[in-house]
């Protein structure tokens, strides 16, 4: 892992898109500000590894399908039902 | 117009499949815990319309279940992040479709579903993005009452 030394308002760049600025320090507590392109996830790690787990608990649960049990190709799935309340876009 | 590509995979769980390449749906960002993966088939059982395995084309051992989450939870509206419509161009509501993942504990006494981080497809460009809800009241594991399972046909994935 590289490890660098930044002092509050110094920032470091990964590739040519992200910056990350330490923007406060508190006892045992950084602040970090992330600028990122729009189309990166900035997450906690912690959140991240959830998700991961519970994919992967997802992924291995269940028993083999039965030989010959018919399955269908969902080539084409269908939007939101018009009916139900549109999933609201946050800025 | 030329006829779609036939493939096939030999998955673990469904067997042989045969598809066209049409209907791959392409996750650019991999999914968390897969981020290799790349090209997904949506496949149901006939017998089970309501649940949906996203299937690696890559990895034939991988095989997501997923499901329409206002079938259980009519009253969910995420707030998509700004860098899912973005990266994946939602522009209308026409445009997309979420599912999400059901877990089935290991006892098979339970399943939940994970309203935190919903499954985005752009239905028009086939790409799909796994986005997280931070900060939203949503679980990763929000329990799925049994009583409505049993109402919609939705048994446990086989």
């Amino acid at each position: 892992m590289l490890v660098l030394s930044r002092k509050v308002n110094q920032s470091i760049m990964v590739g040519d898109n992200v910056r990350v600025v330490v923007v406060a320090v508190d006892r045992d507590q950084v602040k970090l500000g992330i600028e990122a392109p729009r189309e990166i996830a900035v997450h906690r790690s912690e959140i991240y590894e959830e998700i991961q787990r519970s994919n992967r608990s997802a992924a291995a649960a269940g028993a083999p399908v039965a030989a010959g049990a018919p399955v269908v190709t969902r080539a084409a799935l269908q939007p939101r039902k018009k009916s139900q309340k549109p999933a609201k876009k946050s800025e | 117009m030329e006829s779609p590509r036939m493939m096939t995979v030999e998955t673990s769980r469904f067997g042989e499949v045969t598809f066209a390449e049409t209907d791959l749906f392409e996750f650019p960002w991999g999914l968390p815990g897969f981020a290799d993966q790349r090209r997904f088939l949506a496949l149901s059982l006939a017998e089970q319309p309501s649940f949906i395995w996203l299937q690696s084309v890559d990895d034939p051992k991988l095989a997501l279940p997923v499901a329409d989450p206002w079938q259980i939870f009519p009253d969910y509206e995420p707030r998509m992040p700004a860098y899912a419509t973005e990266a994946l161009d939602v522009r209308g509501a026409e445009d997309f479709t979420i599912l999400c993942v059901v877990v089935v504990t290991k006892d098979a006494e339970e399943m939940t579903m994970n309203l935190m981080a919903p499954v985005i497809i752009n239905l028009k460009t086939r790409r799909a993005r796994q986005v997280m809800l931070e900060n939203s009241p949503y679980s990763v594991r929000t329990v799925i009452p049994r009583k409505h399972l049993e109402a919609q046909g939705t048994a446990q994935p086989a």
